[in-house]
């Protein structure tokens, strides 16, 4: 009964309520530390615990006690006698806010590292001897010498342009070209002013009759399309015919080579035809290379002068379905890559 | 700074480039996937393993889809590319993480606390 008093009493304790005649304080004993009759709970909330060591000094973690213990700190109270941790620890700090903020503040800026010149200076010539080589990312990169990543070391130093072979699930995704920044033995790489050439991974039944990506083959699509484009062509619709037809090289070179126009639009409307391509309003660009105008004649070719402009005639036709060229070749020009390590399949130096 | 509690971490991360990503933190990035997806977004976190977190990302999965997602885990195997922001310093900010790291480790001065590398008691 009285426990439960005490209790409720010290629940209550920010509303010390005095009730002339009963007495709600509990009896001495339970909150008294060394008696057998101690009861935690209450000392906790009870409003008067008595505190066997009122001016002992308080620690934030034990190792500050280590220290302390040591000489090298000085206590906060008059006492050197240890504070002890639990109860005591507890109601110390229910005696008010922390110890004074800017002391507290000072303290651990004593304790950081770098804290002040004259703290540098002070323990400078222990400090030399005591501190090990700093073993990290940076100093590691020229411990390699011999050894192929002495190499990249090399590149970066000098600033080599590399060429970053990366890998997709099977074989050759593409290639990274670019100046090296830093390295590390993951082979974990960061690239500067990088311009990547790169084709997405053909899925389904074309993987099987894929032939092997080689940076060769790589390459001269690229330069095919892009000769293909250079001549104003959609590379859209000149990826098509040349995904579809086994002689598209000789369709894109014999292009400039002054066939008849009369046979060079029916080649075009066969192999369109074929393709099921878009009708669509031609502009004249693509056949001015050849030295001709070749304004509307139905031809199936869009041309525009952007071939932004002309992707977003072609995109504002819904009801054809986009057709993706898996075989495409992608450029795009990055100016600082980070490389996972993992996919890096070869680096090549450029000299 | 934001640097790892674990110490297996922090030496991990030390050792690698990894700690050129954890300098990513509140950068806007982009993040090629292992899978040619790409998700562009807040770095939130980056670990020893590369995992990486990212906020208010635009997922752009590798058919082309793209979702805006509020947060967004990658695991660190799943990583190809990290597009590095252009106003990012690569050397500066490997050091900076680096002396972050290093402010960590020697907290307390030399008698005070637990050290990580402890040294040898003379006998």
């Amino acid at each position: 009964m009285e426990e439960d008093e005490g209790a409720a009493g010290g629940a209550e304790q920010r509303r010390p309520r005095r009730r002339p005649g009963a007495e709600r304080s509990p009896s001495p004993s339970r909150l008294d530390v060394s008696s057998s009759r101690f009861d935690p709970l209450l000392a906790l909330y009870s409003a008067s615990t008595p505190l066997p060591f009122p001016a002992a000094p308080c620690f934030n973690n034990l190792a500050e006690y280590e220290s302390f213990q040591r000489g090298l700190l000085r206590p906060r109270g008059r006492r050197s006698a240890p504070s002890r941790r639990g109860p005591a620890a507890a109601r110390a700090a229910r005696r008010g806010p922390p110890a004074a903020d800017p002391e507290r503040i000072q303290r651990l800026r004593s304790l950081m590292v770098n804290a002040g010149p004259e703290q540098e200076a002070a323990e400078g010539g222990a400090a030399a001897r005591r501190r090990r080589a700093p073993r990290n990312v940076l100093t590691r990169m020229p411990l390699h010498e011999g050894s192929p990543l002495g190499e990249l070391h090399r590149c970066v130093r000098d600033g080599v342009k590399i060429n970053v072979h990366i890998r997709t699930f099977k074989g050759l995704r593409g290639v990274c070209t670019g100046f090296l920044v830093a390295f590390d033995k993951f082979w974990n790489m960061a690239l500067t002013d990088v311009d990547e050439t790169y084709r997405k991974p053909v899925m389904g039944k074309a993987f099987y009759a894929e032939p092997q990506l080689t940076l060769t083959r790589l390459f001269d699509r690229l330069k095919l399309q892009e000769s293909s484009v250079k001549k104003g062509a959609d590379s859209k619709t000149v990826s098509e015919e040349l995904a579809l037809t086994n002689d598209s090289q000789t369709f894109g070179w014999k292009v400039g080579s002054g066939r008849g126009r009369a046979e060079d639009e029916r080649e075009k409307q066969k192999r369109l035809g074929r393709a099921g391509e878009k009708k669509m309003p031609g502009d004249s660009l693509h056949l001015a290379a050849r030295g001709e105008a070749d304004v509307g004649s139905g031809t199936a070719h869009t041309e525009g002068a952007s071939a932004g402009g002309t992707r977003a005639r072609s995109q504002s036709r819904k009801k054809r379905r986009p057709k993706v060229d898996y075989q495409q070749v992608f450029t795009r020009h990055i100016n600082q890559i980070f490389i996972r390590g993992e996919n890096v399949l070869l680096v090549h130096l450029a000299h | 700074m934001e640097v790892s509690h674990s110490v297996k971490e922090r030496t991990i991360a030390e050792n690698s480039l990894v700690i050129l990503l954890q300098g990513l933190h509140g950068h806007v990035t982009t993040v090629d996937l292992r899978d040619e997806s790409t998700a562009t977004g807040r770095v939130t976190n980056v670990d020893a393993f590369m995992n990486m977190r990212l906020a208010e990302v635009t997922f752009t999965d590798r058919q082309g889809t793209v979702s805006r997602l509020d947060e967004l885990f990658v695991t660190g195997r799943n990583v190809r590319y990290v597009h590095i922001p252009d106003e990012v310093d690569i050397r500066a900010t490997i050091e900076r993480q680096l002396q972050a790291i290093h402010r960590v480790r020697y907290f307390g001065g030399r008698d005070k606390g637990r050290k990580e590398f402890p040294r040898a008691k003379h006998k």
